[in-house]
C-alpha cells in the first residue's frame, strides 16, 4: 500500500496546476470563454474507491470519455461532464444536434487531456505517448467495465474542475497512475523538491 | 530590498527564492500561503517586491493583490501564475500588478523580473 507524502503531495499538485493552466489556456482559446482556475485534490485510492466515485459522477454526467497514456509515467485520464454543461455547451459553440455536440466534447477533451498529460510528463522530464485509439467515448452504463481500469490496483487521482463560469460549464478530470509508475513518480516528487533545496 | 513570496506551494516558493537569493544575495525574504497571511506580513513590514500566485486557498491572489496595494501603495507585486489566458494577465494589470509571469520561475525568469521592476 503506497502512501503519498505531504510534499510529494504539493510538489505534484504545483506540478499539475503549471500544467493545466497551459491545458486550459488552450481550451480558453477554443471555446472563446474564460476558465477559473481550481485547486488540483491528489489522493491515493483503491480502484474500488475509484468506481464508487465514478458511479457518483455517472448519475448527473453526460459523457465520460478516457485516454490512456504510456512511458515512464503511465496510466489514464478520465473526463466527465455534467448534462446541464453539455446543453451549455451546446448553445455556446449554437451546436444543433446531438452528434455535433459529442463531437465537439471529444475534440475538446483531446485537446485537454493530451496537452495535460504531455506537460505534466515535461515537468518531469519525461515522454508519454498515446495509445490508439487516442481517446474514446465511453458509454456512463459500461465505467465500471472499462478494461483498463482493472488493471490497477491503486492509483494516484488528481483531480481538478474545468470550470467556464459565465459560460455554466463544468468538467471533472482526473489523472490516473499506474500502479508500476507510483514509486517512479514518487521518486521524480522527492528530487524535484530537493533540487529545491 | 524587502520581497514577500505569496504561494500555497511549498515548491513553487522554494522554487521562486532559490532564484531571488542567487540574483540578490542577502535578501530579505518573507512568506505567505495565502493572501489573509500576505496582508498581514504586509501590515508589519515594509515590503518592496511582492510575488503573488493567483489560485490559492483562504484568499486568492485576485481578492488580496488590491488589498495589499491599499496598504501600501508604493509596493510592486509581481503575478506569478500558471494561468496564462489573456484575461488572467489583462485583470491583474488593471488590478495594480506591475507584471504577470507564468510559472514555474527559473534564474532567468527571474532575472528578468529583476530587471523590469
Amino acid at each position: 500500500m503506497y502512501n503519498i507524502t505531504e510534499d510529494e503531495k504539493d510538489v505534484l499538485q504545483e506540478l499539475m496546476n503549471v500544467a493545466y493552466g497551459s491545458a486550459t489556456a488552450v481550451v480558453a482559446e477554443m471555446l472563446e470563454a474564460f476558465a477559473t482556475l481550481s485547486i488540483p485534490n491528489i489522493q491515493v485510492m483503491q480502484v474500488n474507491e475509484l468506481l464508487q466515485t465514478f458511479e457518483s459522477l455517472k448519475n448527473k454526467s453526460y459523457y465520460f470519455s478516457t485516454q490512456a497514456f504510456a512511458g515512464e509515467f503511465s496510466g489514464e485520464s478520465a473526463f466527465f461532464i455534467d448534462t446541464t454543461s453539455a446543453k451549455n455547451l451546446a448553445k455556446h459553440l449554437e451546436v444543433e444536434s446531438d452528434e455535433d455536440l459529442d463531437d465537439a466534447i471529444l475534440e475538446l477533451t483531446n485537446v485537454l487531456t493530451s496537452t495535460l498529460t504531455t506537460k505534466l510528463a515535461e515537468e518531469m522530464d519525461t515522454e508519454v505517448s498515446f495509445s490508439l485509439p487516442n481517446i474514446f467515448h465511453v458509454p456512463l452504463a459500461e465505467i465500471a467495465g472499462v478494461k483498463t481500469f482493472q488493471s490497477y490496483s491503486q492509483v494516484i487521482v488528481i483531480d481538478t474542475q474545468l470550470i467556464f463560469e459565465n459560460q455554466k460549464i463544468n468538467g471533472e478530470i482526473f489523472i490516473l497512475t499506474k500502479d508500476e509508475s507510483i514509486q517512479w513518480l514518487k521518486q521524480k516528487l522527492n528530487y524535484i523538491l530537493d533540487q529545491m533545496i | 530590498m524587502k520581497y514577500l513570496v505569496t504561494d500555497d506551494s511549498k515548491l513553487a516558493r522554494l522554487s521562486l527564492i532559490k532564484s531571488l537569493k542567487t540574483l540578490t544575495g542577502e535578501a530579505e525574504i518573507f512568506q505567505a500561503t495565502n493572501g489573509v497571511e500576505a496582508i498581514k506580513i504586509m501590515e508589519d513590514e515594509k515590503v518592496d517586491v511582492v510575488f503573488l500566485d493567483l489560485t490559492m486557498p483562504v484568499m486568492d491572489g485576485y481578492e488580496a493583490l488590491p488589498k495589499l496595494l491599499e496598504l501600501n501603495n508604493k509596493v510592486k507585486v509581481v503575478v506569478v501564475s500558471a494561468d496564462v489566458q489573456t484575461q488572467a494577465k489583462n485583470k491583474v494589470i488593471a488590478l495594480g500588478a506591475q507584471l504577470h509571469v507564468q510559472k514555474p520561475i527559473n534564474i532567468d525568469k527571474m532575472q528578468e523580473i529583476l530587471e523590469i521592476i
